[in-house]
């Protein structure tokens, strides 16, 4: 053995490992660890700026919360659906290529030719659909709703074409799929420069149109007709691990790409008809939400349409089960790709189709080995699914002769002829093969399409009926009876119900319930007779389940009841059976049944114990005290003659319902069963007393009960029914517990609460006293240690080592009890402290999607997609009646088939009103009225949009051609699309054009089921008779009406003069008096400007493209415009005489003189007066001057005198300004000697009033001395 | 019901759903409204002495015509069918003078339903008899409703249920206000504990009769009540003048609040003058305090009046699971669920709970669904 050479270890060279091994080694080498630049220079790293600092805080908070997403509850499914890949690119840029390559990649096989999705295993947890996405418009629109990831190849040798950024923008509008661009053909450059060059160009102008920095992929160079593996490898890659974000349209409808379609169309209705509807069944994984049975789907590019049936079928493309292994093996690399004719075995709700190779056998020879495993497996679970689906139908019978097949048919013949085709052989099958009775109930598909629920449902019925064991079943028995009895009654049907009672009752049964019901009937006398007329199929169905029923009840000896049980077995197993791919509204009920039956059968054995003799007529199953208020019933004959009306027993459950449950007996009622089982009530109340005149007539009479619950009071309060007494002790004591007084439930009382309280707070030491309380649970530990320490000496030690350890544990325990609530209530005290708005509604989104997944995690498939509806992540079957024959005729694998699910009321259509934008790169702007073809939701149709403009008052305008770079409204008569919904439209669908197709992309604003959208109305009108300020206006109006109705209307001229409508004359018709602030002319024109209502065209014209047939699909042509049509046949418009523009020919206008009153030029003053002047005469010839002409001498000289005088004058300038500038100079100097002089003489003066001062002073002073001395 | 596959206008495929009879008319109608599947009703008291829609039937159809835009409505000449064809919830300022043969929680409880999914808040003036013995009176509505739909996101400044005047039958005159704004759509609950009930209140009203009648009402209501509990307080409510309405007449409505806020209700109203024997007002206060502790032994999260609106919410909101635990099933409630089914393909799981402890009331239902996704329709976005 040689070994083998293993990698050699790479060291780290960079990195954070990297870093911690040097510093490590640096460390043990004594080297002083560098230290962080913060701890080494901590100044430099100081508050410079609190301003700055505040600044930079919110910027990092308004970074972060920029990041934020509206926190939605994440429903994704556990097992998602595949991954939808829409390859889109240019014709002839290697589309089919890279999804070959990348099937090869994953699943290492080989697909010649792609048609229609391509469903892989990718890995352990992700499935992919790749699809491809050719380049007519209608393709790329609807590929583009469904897509969750597309590639987007480009062609680099070329660079961008137009479909690229038409398809860009095809998916922006619809929420924007994660996009990946792929270059291809760089082989083709040769210089590298230049494909370098191209590639940045390239990248940086796809990162504008995406988002900066999207993933741009470059497959450079074919080898053998296929990119190259790595390349490819890294591409494949990329797609496994990249991430979505959930789109709105998408989160919130269902839909299915289909993969599969069958036609289920009867041959002879075909045969007949060959233009007849068809009935088509699509098969494809769910998406999106939730879908509904019998819920409404659009088909882009075919219509809309209800399911009659969904189903859910087993997944042919499955992800691997669990292991702790990291790559799939061979066998888990699944391929599904039924319209590529690839995986040979299809599988049905009925039926297993198998490919027989044929038109693409050479297909199947190129990959051979899992297309062998693949049909192995599922031919294995084949055979076991017939054994399986044999052994579930068969269960029910159990005890009984199979059916032949001769009567099956004729069963069969009863229902329609469409639907029998499928399902006949395949119950023939189920009914033979008894001998399989206990298998499991995997995938057993084993009901007819629409006759299984059919028959299901009836079962439950009658089933339902005998659980609910009112007197009905009596009296049913004795329906029987009478038709086993009277077999020779006329009616086919009877006959038949006879015979298959015969050969589903075992032998001794009937026997037994034939005596039984011979006394019954000699103890009813005759009440029972046959009833008139049945549904024959109920009839049918009625045998089987009553025979069940009935068997229970009667049998009251308990050697019987053995045999009772081994049938609720059987019974049991055929319900697990069924229904695993069962719709809607049937299956569940069946498993409740199972419970229901048991309880029944418990108790009925009791009743029968209890009491043998009770009269078997009456069942057992209520115990007494149901059997009086039946017997009421009775007495109050309560009749039913009719055939079923579908709401007689609805009607009657309710009233059932509420008594039964209030009652609270001792069995428990099915409440699911009394509000949603279809039960057949009829047949409580038929035959119970039925009173026949002569054996043909019957007693016609009004039937009370019936008409009472269908015309009862319609009222939510919900009276008492009197049973309980409430001044009774224990009546009162029986809701003690409701109020707070009442006593609480373990762990929620006071006292255990404050215990816990105490338990964490228990300890802490009081700071003030320094004193230390202990928890009580730890004293009482030490108590107990200490007491059992001494106690116990005495005792064996393996007791005390035992009790020690016990303790220990029990200790150990609390302990960690105790630490597990702290770290609780600290993580929730923490968080709370640091909790935002947003964490807040993040956590509630999330616990809600926890509820979500929890709730019916538990509950069986078929019972689950009932409360849920089917859930995505199923691969389900879609029946769809009545679509057009061209659908199947024309079908062509190559364009994809969506089924989109609709919203409440998104079926219906009404006025939408959008906000508009005509895209930019539309080559032209576009016109009201001219029709359009839009893609909003998951339609595509034409309509005709009115656009308009709001004005500020909030008035929708009119407007004849959208703005330019403007934003409009436009409203159209559409489906019903929830507000919010973009959409884009375009002119044509057909073939291509040059430039961009997408004329306009929007959102929905509003719907509504009228429109306010207005155009501007000018009514014109004439003076014909002018007073002071009133004029009478004509030609407006033409009747007194029409001017009664706009009295009070605001008026203007032309000349602006404004003014109000008075009141309408009575000659001539429709002229009206007129007040206008001024005097008119009556060359003045009145207008009268108003609004007018525009009614929006009603035209929803959905795109059929798929119709079309093969080869022609993307030449859809709808409505055209007028436009168009006037080109085509050549009608130029006749322009409005009105419109053309003639030479304007105006008349002199003739003014006459002033004239001014004499009174006031009187008191004019005299400036204003009139003059009285005369006009200048004409100045006479010999006093007018004659021109000077000079002579070229002259003019020089004059010319020079000029010059002279020029510079003379300027000179004279200048001299004055010298000498005004010199006179100033002097003024100053003078002014300042002045001032010198006034300062001299101030200070003189001063100088003078010192001295005289002083000289004052010392008089007075000497006088004042002489007087002292004179004292 | 039946179903019946329409493809009248342009391609849209719908179906029209059939009934029979004028019972479950008004839910009928509110679902198709809020579906938008057209209904078809047959058979309208076909065989009564006196054939087809009544006053008080007619005059709900005119208050739907009123709070919708584009609702086609046809009868026929007997009034024994009618075909509503839905349109879009409007709302804005709607008065309507409903008729006295119901009172005004028969127009009420409806426009409960809808409110929340008009074009703008709607602000409903209703004139009719506010509190008659066959509906839910307008004080009952106003004391559990309002909080059930606060539960629901509904809350706000626009949410409130006034009674301005109190009309008692059979003149009526009574007026109520009722406003609500809009949501585009609807939170999901868990309303699985109900709690223990801490307080009962009521209100004890008295309209041309003497005022010393609501507190002998009071009287006698707490006589029983106040074994159970001490906090009880129920208001006077005695009405003069122009708010008293055309007759006389005096009743209690009685609420239970639990600590995690539901709201139990039950009310008794006085004989209409001239119909059947006089009351007395202690009888009244005694029986009416016994239908709360009936309603307390049903128990639940929402009180039996209130079952098919929170059912109808739940099922109108997200994608969501909600809960809700109700106390039996009231066969307006059964039929309502099955109209639920035909109209929103959704239905419920039922689950009956028993209580582990006697003491406690009769069993529970609990009531499981996953909404349909609703989204209003109606709103504007700007």
């Amino acid at each position: 053995m040689e070994a083998k050479d293993h990698k050699k270890h790479q060291k780290k060279l960079s990195g954070p490992k990297a870093v911690r091994k040097k510093n490590k080694k640096q460390q043990e080498q004594g080297v002083e660890e560098e230290k962080d630049e913060r701890r080494r220079n901590p100044k430099a790293f100081a508050v410079q700026s609190v301003v700055r600092m505040a600044r930079n805080f919110h910027r990092t908070q308004d970074l972060k919360a920029k990041k934020h997403h509206i926190p939605l509850v994440d429903r994704t499914p556990l097992e998602p659906p595949p991954i939808v890949v829409v390859v889109v690119g240019p014709p002839r840029v290697g589309k089919s290529t890279v999804i070959r390559c990348l099937i090869k990649n994953f699943t290492q096989q080989k697909l010649s030719e792609i048609c229609g999705p391509v469903t892989i295993v990718s890995g352990k947890k992700r499935r992919l659909t790749f699809i491809e996405c050719g380049n007519d418009i209608n393709t790329m629109i609807d590929l583009a709703k469904v897509a969750d990831l597309v590639l987007m190849l480009i062609d680099a040798s070329f660079g961008f074409e137009m479909e690229t950024f038409e398809f860009l923008n095809i998916c922006q509008v619809h929420g924007f799929p994660r996009i990946m661009g792929v270059l291809t053909h760089l082989d083709s450059f040769k210089n590298n420069k230049q494909l370098r060059k191209t590639k940045k160009r390239l990248k940086h102008r796809f990162w504008t149109e995406v988002y900066q920095g999207a993933k741009l992929f470059y497959l450079s160079g074919m080898v053998h007709g296929e990119y190259q593996k790595q390349e490819v490898r890294n591409l494949g890659r990329f797609i496994s691990v990249m991430k979505f974000r959930p789109l709105v349209w998408q989160t919130s409808h269902p839909y299915v790409l289909a993969d599969r379609m069958e036609d289920l169309t009867d041959p002879e209705a075909m045969r007949v008809d060959p233009k007849c509807d068809r009935t088509v069944c699509l098969y494809g994984y769910l998406r999106g939400s939730y879908l509904k049975n019998r819920s409404q789907v659009h088909i882009p590019g075919v219509g809309d349409f209800a399911v009659a049936d969904v189903s859910f079928l087993p997944d042919p493309c499955p992800l691997p089960g669990e292991q702790k292994k990291r790559a799939l093996n061979e066998k888990e690399r699944l391929l599904y790709a039924p319209m590529s004719g690839v995986g040979g075995v299809v599988y049905d709700k009925d039926a297993v189709y198998i490919d027989l190779g044929g038109s693409h056998a050479n297909q199947q020879q190129e990959e051979p080995r899992p297309t062998t495993e693949l049909v192995q497996s599922l031919i294995g679970t084949h055979a076991t699914l017939d054994a399986k689906m044999a052994a579930s139908k068969v269960s029910l019978f159990s005890g009984t002769a199979a059916m032949t097949p001769a009567e099956v048919e004729d069963a069969g013949d009863n229902t329609s002829p469409s639907e029998s085709r499928v399902f006949d052989p395949q119950t023939q099958r189920e009914r033979r093969r008894a001998v399989f009775a206990d298998e499991d109930e995997e995938e057993d598909e084993s009901e007819g399409d629409s006759e299984g629920e059919e028959e299901e449902e009836e079962e439950e019925e009658d089933e339902g009926e005998g659980e609910r064991e009112s007197g009905s079943e009596s009296e049913e028995e004795e329906e029987d009876d009478g038709a086993e009895s009277e077999g020779e009654d006329n009616e086919g049907e009877k006959i038949l119900k006879g015979k298959e009672e015969q050969m589903t009752q075992g032998a001794p049964v009937p026997v037994k319930r034939r005596r039984v019901e011979e006394e019954e009937e000699e103890g009813k006398k005759g009440e029972n007779e046959v009833p008139a007329f049945a549904d024959s199929e109920d009839d049918l169905e009625l045998s089987e389940g009553e025979e069940e029923s009935e068997g229970e009840e009667l049998e009251t000896e308990e050697e019987e009841e053995e045999e009772e049980e081994e049938k609720e077995r059987d019974r049991d197993s055929e319900r697990g059976g069924q229904g695993v791919a069962d719709s809607g509204h049937c299956s569940e009920e069946e498993e409740e049944e199972d419970d229901d039956n048991d309880e029944e059968e418990e108790e009925e054995s009791g009743a029968s114990e209890m009491g043998e003799d009770l009269p078997k007529s009456s069942n057992g199953v209520k115990g007494s005290n149901v059997k009086p208020e039946q017997e009421k019933m009775e007495e109050e004959g309560i009749l039913c003659f009719e055939t079923e009306g579908a709401l007689r027993w609805k009607e009657g459950l309710a009233q059932k319902a509420a008594d039964v449950f209030l009652r609270q007996q001792q069995t428990k009622v099915n409440l699911r069963k009394l509000v949603y089982g279809t039960v057949a009530e009829e047949e409580e109340d038929e035959g119970e007393d039925e009173e026949e005149l002569g054996g043909l007539f019957r007693v016609s009479r009004p039937e009370k009960g019936k008409r009472q619950r269908a015309d009862g009071l319609d009222c939510t309060r919900y009276p008492p029914d009197g049973t309980h007494d409430w001044d009774q002790e224990e009546m009162l004591n029986s809701i003690r517990d409701c109020f707070v007084t009442g006593k609480w439930e373990e762990g929620k009382d006071a006292a255990t609460l404050l215990k816990e309280d105490e338990d964490m707070y228990g300890d802490f030491e009081d700071l003030e006293t320094g004193e230390v309380h202990k928890g009580k649970s730890e004293k009482k530990e030490d108590q107990e240690e200490e007491p059992s320490g001494e106690e116990d000496e005495d005792e064996e030690k393996e007791e005390e080592v035992m009790k020690v350890y016990d303790d220990e544990e029990e200790r150990k325990k609390a302990r960690l009890e105790k630490k597990r609530r702290l770290k609780e209530r600290f993580n929730s005290e923490y968080d709370e402290g640091d909790a935002t708005y947003f964490d807040d509604l993040k956590e509630e989104m999330h616990k809600q999607a926890e509820l979500n997944r929890a709730e019916f995690e538990d509950v069986d498939d078929d019972l689950r997609v009932q409360y849920e509806g089917f859930r995505p992540g199923m691969y389900v079957r879609l029946e769809i009646p009545a679509v057009p024959c061209e659908f199947v005729t024309n079908f062509d694998p190559h364009y994809p088939v969506i089924l989109g699910g609709l919203g409440a009321s998104e079926g219906n259509v009404g006025y939408l009103q959008m906000r508009l934008k005509k895209h930019r790169w539309h080559g032209r702007i576009l016109k009201t009225r001219d029709p359009l073809i839009m893609s909003l939701g998951w339609r595509r149709f034409q309509t005709i949009p009115l656009y308009h403009i709001e004005d500020h008052n909030g008035r929708h305008r009119l407007l004849k051609y959208t703005p330019l770079h403007m934003h409009c409204g436009a409203t159209i008569w559409g489906p019903i699309t929830p507000q919010g919904t973009g959409f884009l439209a375009v002119q044509s669908v057909a073939g291509t054009q040059s430039g961009f197709r997408i004329a306009a992309t929007g959102v929905v604003l509003d719907l509504d089921k009228s429109v306010t959208i207005v155009k501007k109305l000018k009514l014109i009108g004439y003076p014909y008779k002018i007073f002071k300020n009133t004029a009478f206006i004509k030609g407006m109006f033409n009747t007194v009406l029409e001017v009664a109705k706009f009295e009070g209307a605001s008026l203007r001229t032309v000349s602006g003069v404004r003014g109000q409508i008075k009141k309408a004359l009575r000659t001539p018709l429709g002229a009206y008096r007129a007040t206008f602030e001024d005097r008119l002319l009556m060359s003045d024109i009145v207008f009268l400007r108003s609004w007018f209502p525009v009614s929006v065209p009603q035209l929803y014209n959905p795109v059929t493209s798929l119709l079309r047939p093969v080869g022609e699909k993307d030449s859809w042509t709808g409505m055209k415009t007028v436009g168009q049509l006037k080109y085509e046949q050549g009608i130029r418009r006749q322009p409005e005489k009105d419109s053309l523009y003639k030479p304007v020919v105006r008349a002199k206008r003739h003014f006459n003189p002033l004239h001014i009153p004499k009174q006031l030029q009187k008191a004019l003053p005299f400036k204003s007066k009139p003059k009285m002047t005369e006009k200048k005469g004409k100045v006479p010839r010999d006093l007018q001057r004659p021109a000077v002409i000079r002579e070229p001498h002259e003019k020089k000289v004059a010319a020079l005198l000029t010059a002279l005088s020029t510079v003379h004058s300027y000179k004279k300038k200048k001299a004055r300004a010298k000498q005004r500038l010199q006179h100033k100079g002097f003024l100053r100097q003078k002014e300042q000697e002045e001032m010198d002089k006034l300062k001299r003489q101030k200070e003189a003066r001063k100088k003078m009033y010192r001295v005289m001062g002083q000289k004052e002073k010392k008089q007075q002073k000497s006088s004042l001395r002489g007087a002292r001395n004179d004292d | 019901m039946q179903l019946e596959l329409g493809c009248s206008n342009n391609n849209m495929a719908s179906y029209n759903l059939t009934y029979e009879g004028c019972n479950f008319f008004r839910q009928r109608l509110i679902l198709s409204t809020l579906s938008g599947k057209r209904v078809k009703i047959r058979n309208i008291r076909s065989k009564d002495d006196n054939p087809g829609l009544r006053d008080f039937e007619a005059s709900f159809i005119r208050l739907m015509d009123k709070i919708t835009n584009g609702t086609t409505i046809e009868v026929n000449q007997t009034g024994t069918a009618l075909f509503y064809q839905p349109g879009l919830l409007y709302g804005g300022a709607v008065e309507h003078d409903c008729n006295l043969q119901r009172s005004i929680g028969y127009y009420l409880e409806p426009l409960l339903a809808l409110a929340p999914f008009m074009k703008s808040p709607i602000r409903a003036v209703l004139r009719g008899v506010t509190n008659d013995q066959k509906d839910p009176s307008v004080d009952t509505l106003k004391a559990t409703a309002i909080p059930l739909m606060k539960k629901f996101g509904l809350d706000g400044e626009g949410l409130e249920l006034k009674v301005v005047k109190r009309g008692m039958p059979p003149g009526g005159g009574g007026e109520v206000l009722f406003t609500c704004p809009v949501r585009r759509c609807i939170k999901p609950v868990q309303l699985s504990d109900p709690g223990k009930i801490k307080r009962i209140r009521g209100i004890a009203y008295s309209v041309r009769v003497s005022p010393q009648i609501a507190n002998r009402m009071i009287d006698s209501a707490r006589s029983i009540l106040n074994l159970f509990i001490p906090d009880i307080y129920i208001y006077t409510d005695h009405m003069k003048g122009v708010h008293s309405g055309k007759s006389p007449g005096f009743g209690l409505s009685l609420v239970a609040e639990t600590i995690n806020g539901t709201f139990l209700s039950a009310e008794l109203a006085s004989n209409p003058q001239g119909q059947g024997d006089p009351v007395q007002p202690e009888d009244l206060g005694k029986n009416c305090a016994k239908l709360l502790l009936e309603e307390i032994y049903r128990g639940g999260c929402v009180d039996s009046i209130n079952q098919s609106l929170v059912l109808l919410y739940m099922t109108l909101g997200q994608q969501d699971v909600s809960k809700v635990q109700l106390g039996p099933l009231s066969p307006y409630t059964i039929e309502f669920l099955r109209h639920i089914r035909d109209f929103f393909q959704v239905i419920f799981k039922i689950e009956t709970q028993n209580q582990e402890e006697d003491r406690k009331g009769g069993e529970k239902v609990l009531m499981t669904c996953v909404g349909a996704g609703y989204t209003n329709i109606s709103k504007t976005v700007k």
